[in-house]
């Protein structure tokens, strides 16, 4: 009943989509469009409530929980594993999507009612693209009669907080720059003849969605550094290429939305980047979901669901992107500015931001490009990208450290030079530093700290010297920027690494560290039995620092094997050890990895969020505020 | 000469979403790799033969007619499922098929062989598993067409299905009339 | 006692099955001279593991994965160069093996591409500030 109830609330939000389109198109009575709007937003909330219940209470008729849920996944995983399938993910998405919708029904006022009746109309045209794709291709509330015994989803690599929360977040990411689509198509239809200050009513959508999609992938490198064993947290990967390119050009977008607000130039450009920011979600999802070439992370599908996907892609690419060729001239202006400004900084960020998101779509397509047009098959893996996206990237963050202390309109150059000679020290002093610390060189490190510094001296200077143009959000999240790069440097050039086979008792050193052997214990957990091996570490003072304890579990239910490794953080090093095969007479291998810096990752990170939180809070007051 | 340029992002995007079409609708595995040895002479090899006393010698076992190659393991469960059609290449085909046995005990081998029968008309050793690299081997089974004149026509990686042992067969004819 | 045997017989257990968490190079694998070790993990960290394919043969635990591994540390030893080793795997693997593309006739617009676009964009920078200039 429950799951038929649910196909049923599908088929309800197709109908509000559908009535909120025409009422936005040709009847515009208000009424009518909120009542689609709320509608749609709850028939999208009952249809995903629907479906975790029937995760959780374990119905095996629904073929959906079936293939992706046990019984004896915790009640946790049981939610998280409605949204990490295929079919369940779709639910979420067009949940994130009908809220979105709402918000941008929320600022429905008679001044701008043209603009975002139109902006509705297409954002309702996007629902029901993506729901005529649930309802017909991936379904979840599909039937198996009779009803099976057992579920087959209990791997335990995926039943892991983190893994957990970050679909919902790349989904507030990708879906959030559906608005920002909706509204520059709008603003393209429209000619802007009312004038509406079409971008002030995009920022916070940019922003939120930019916010979100940030944590959202460092959430997945977070989870990949602790779970897959070998330190790693990035790795190029089509899926993981289709998260990083909405970024790139969501950050060009969040930053030149600036200078439009400002200054009201290159309105072109940003109603392009934001049809592009939207048009990369879902193109990436097309590569995640169609089966057009396997990955870690693709969902397992065929080609049919593939057909339909790019269809819909190419009608709303197609549509948006042909209209900007015709329309985009009106909102071409006069407003030129020096290369040599707080504006020019932003364009010439924008600028790089976009070769590298052009570079990496490059990289991750050219193998399709290849096979459609040889016989052969070639790779693009993470020397490619190491080549092309480090060289890009590096005068995007020397600019990326002055820009903020430039102001608006022209600044003499000698100016410039004069406020940039403290931080210029500053980093040289601290780059020796670090350089008398870790003792080993290497020009990549040198960049990169170097890098770091300049970022980091000249947010602190900013801040400091009281300048009246920077903000909080722009502080914290510049900072967060340069301690990822700190992070990043840190762990790809200084990690050290041991191999060895250790006996109980055995000692080993890295760096100033003693790894002592301590014993082997086996362990029993909720459903699994497990060897672990306790090790002592010790510094050159004698002092124990910690104990570690990897583990290799058998969870004996699902025959499954899995490896947890034991890592101790703090702001200089993670120490990180992983326990191979092995038995008591010939000892045991042991990976010990020593990763600098590895934290400053994830506070960075963590930084970049925050200060797009704040952001969103202070451009939500003033969009109130109007 | 602006508006020429406005239309560049939406062509580009036509184009890329035709070839990502032309990609979905023929018939690919997105997974497999293709062979870089295909109209190649076969790699030569010399081994241990696990019925004959004498040596395996690939010069000498190649050459002569169409052969058809199984790299094969009793350990793989995939091999134990295509053995079927293994054995109808050799029974209604008539075809001569030599099965690689990669990283195997050869005792076992004999033994998998007498309880699921033997189509193979020789079965040299892989132990180390060099020449299964020497074919470009990755996933085993696989299996390889070869002519009448020692060249690798064909290759499939995974268990032979309905649909390869049809291409196979097909392929086969094909080669028998260009003689 | 009925530790030791329980060990014994869970890592017996494992080390059938490990197969599927095992962490890539093992000790056994490690070369005496360190340079060579060096060459061996810079060059397995480019070849792509053919199985598994997102990782490298230094990264996976695919049997496959450990033989070319070993097989490229026999080929240092017996005195081949980077390249030769490359012209190897790719004689019997094709070119996808390698995550580095190779610069090839099919893979000049992979490798040319980036810079042209990242001049494209300082040219449109370029131009830009020469029609501020004349305002």
């Amino acid at each position: 009943m429950i799951p038929s109830l649910g196909n049923f609330t599908l088929w309800l939000s197709l109908f509000f989509a559908v009535f909120q389109f025409f009422s936005s198109r040709k009847n515009k009575n208000i009424k009518y469009i909120s009542l689609a709007v709320i509608f749609l937003f709850f028939s999208s909330l009952i249809s995903f409530f629907l479906l975790i219940y029937s995760h959780v209470i374990s119905d095996f008729s629904v073929i959906n929980v079936v293939q992706n849920s046990h019984t004896t996944k915790p009640l946790l995983y049981k939610i998280a594993g409605v949204w990490g399938n295929h079919e369940g993910s779709m639910l979420l998405w067009m949940l994130v999507l009908t809220l979105v919708n709402y918000f941008i029904f929320k600022l429905l006022n008679k001044k701008n009612s043209s603009f975002i009746l139109k902006t509705l109309e297409i954002q309702a045209f996007i629902i029901i693209g993506f729901l005529l794709f649930t309802i017909f291709t991936s379904n979840p509330f599909l039937r198996v009669f009779p009803a099976q015994l057992e579920g087959l989803g209990f791997n335990p690599i995926l039943q892991d907080p983190a893994l957990a929360i970050h679909p919902p977040l790349l989904y507030i990411g990708y879906v959030g720059f559906s608005a920002a689509f909706s509204m520059s198509v709008a603003t393209l239809i429209l000619n802007n003849k009312k004038n509406i200050f079409w971008y002030n009513y995009m920022k916070p959508f940019v922003i939120g969605a930019w916010t979100f999609l940030t944590i959202g992938i460092a959430l997945g490198s977070v989870w990949a550094y602790y779970e897959l064993g070998w330190g790693g947290w990035w790795f190029w990967d089509p899926v993981e290429n289709a998260s990083f390119m909405p970024w790139l050009i969501g950050t060009a977008l969040l930053h030149s939305l600036i200078i439009v607000e400002k200054r009201k130039s290159l309105q072109a450009w940003v109603l392009l980047l934001a049809i592009l920011a939207f048009l990369l979600s879902v193109i990436g999802t097309f590569l995640v979901r169609s089966g057009i070439l396997t990955s870690v992370h693709t969902f397992a599908l065929d080609p049919s669901r593939g057909i339909y996907i790019l269809i819909f892609t190419a009608l709303l690419g197609g549509y948006s992107l042909i209209l900007f060729g015709v329309k985009s001239r009106k909102f071409f202006d006069n407003n030129y500015f020096s290369s040599f400004s707080k504006e020019g900084s932003i364009l010439i960020n924008n600028i790089f931001m976009t070769v590298v998101c052009a570079t990496v779509f490059l990289g991750t397509i050219y193998p399709l490009l290849v096979e459609a047009f040889t016989n052969n098959k070639i790779s693009v893996g993470e020397p490619y990208y190491n080549s092309t996206v480090i060289p890009i990237m590096i005068p995007a963050i020397i600019v990326m450290g002055i820009g903020p202390i430039l102001s608006w309109g022209k600044e003499d150059k000698l100016k410039i030079l004069k406020k940039i000679i403290p931080s210029v020290l500053i980093t040289l002093i601290m780059t020796i530093a670090i350089f008398l610390f870790y003792k080993s060189y290497s020009i990549l490190g040198f960049a990169g700290i170097i890098l770091s510094f300049w970022i980091i001296s000249n947010n602190v200077l900013n801040i400091i010297r009281k300048n009246k143009a920077y903000s909080m959000s722009m502080f914290i999240a510049h900072l967060g920027v340069g301690l990822l790069i700190l992070g990043i440097t840190g762990s790809s050039v200084w990690q050290d690494e041991k191999i060895v086979k250790m006996k109980v008792k055995n000692e080993i050193k890295i760096k100033n560290y003693n790894i002592i052997f301590d014993q082997i214990v086996e362990i029993k957990g909720i459903n699994y039995i497990a060897v672990r091996g306790n090790f002592l570490v010790r510094d050159d003072e004698k002092k124990i620092i910690t104990k570690l304890k990897p583990e290799n579990r058998f969870y004996p239910i699902t025959n499954i094997f899995t490896s947890e490794a034991s890592i101790h953080s703090n702001l200089f090093r993670d120490l990180y050890i992983v326990l191979g095969e092995g038995n008591m007479t010939n000892g045991w291998v042991v990976r010990i990895y020593y990763n600098p810096l590895v934290i400053w990752i994830w506070i960075g990170s963590l930084l970049i969020f925050l200060g797009g939180i704040v952001s969103l809070n202070t451009n939500l007051k003033k969009l109130l505020k109007w | 000469m602006v508006k020429q340029i406005l239309i560049i992002p939406s062509i580009f995007f036509l184009i890329i979403v035709s070839i990502f079409f032309y990609l979905l609708i023929i018939d690919r595995n997105p997974s497999e790799i293709p062979s870089n040895l295909i109209n190649k002479t076969i790699p030569f090899f010399e081994t241990e033969s696990l019925f004959k006393n004498k040596k395996f010698i690939s010069s000498e076992e190649f050459g002569n007619e169409i052969v058809l190659v199984n790299f094969f393991a009793t350990w793989c469960k995939p091999c134990r499922d295509e053995h079927g059609y293994i054995k109808k290449f050799q029974s209604k085909e008539k075809l001569r098929i030599i099965g690689i046995n990669y990283k195997d005990d050869p005792e076992k081998a004999n033994a998998w062989l007498k309880d699921l029968g033997n189509p193979y008309s020789d079965v040299p050793l892989d132990k180390n598993g060099r020449i299964a690299i020497d074919w470009g081997v990755y996933g085993i089974p696989e299996t390889f067409v070869i002519s009448s004149d020692g060249i690798i026509k064909y290759r499939h990686v995974g268990p032979i299905t309905k649909k390869i042992y049809k291409k196979i067969n097909l392929l086969i004819a094909t080669l028998k009339l260009k003689k | 006692m009925i530790n030791k045997i329980f060990v014994t017989l869970v890592s017996f257990l494992f080390f059938f099955n490990l197969l599927n968490i095992s962490y890539a190079v093992e000790p056994n694998e490690i070369m005496k001279n360190k340079d060579h070790e060096i060459r061996a993990r810079n060059i397995s960290k480019n070849v792509r593991c053919m199985i598994c394919q997102n990782q490298s043969i230094d990264e996976s635990n695919a049997p496959l994965a450990k033989d070319l591994r070993i097989l490229i540390r026999n080929k240092i030893k017996k005195g081949k160069s980077d390249d030769e080793i490359y012209v190897f795997l790719t004689k019997r693997y094709g070119d996808f093996i390698l995550l580095k593309p190779p610069l090839k006739f099919n893979t000049l617009a992979l490798w040319f591409l980036p810079f042209i676009f990242l001049i494209v964009g300082l040219l449109i920078l370029f131009f830009y500030n020469k029609k501020y200039k004349k305002v």
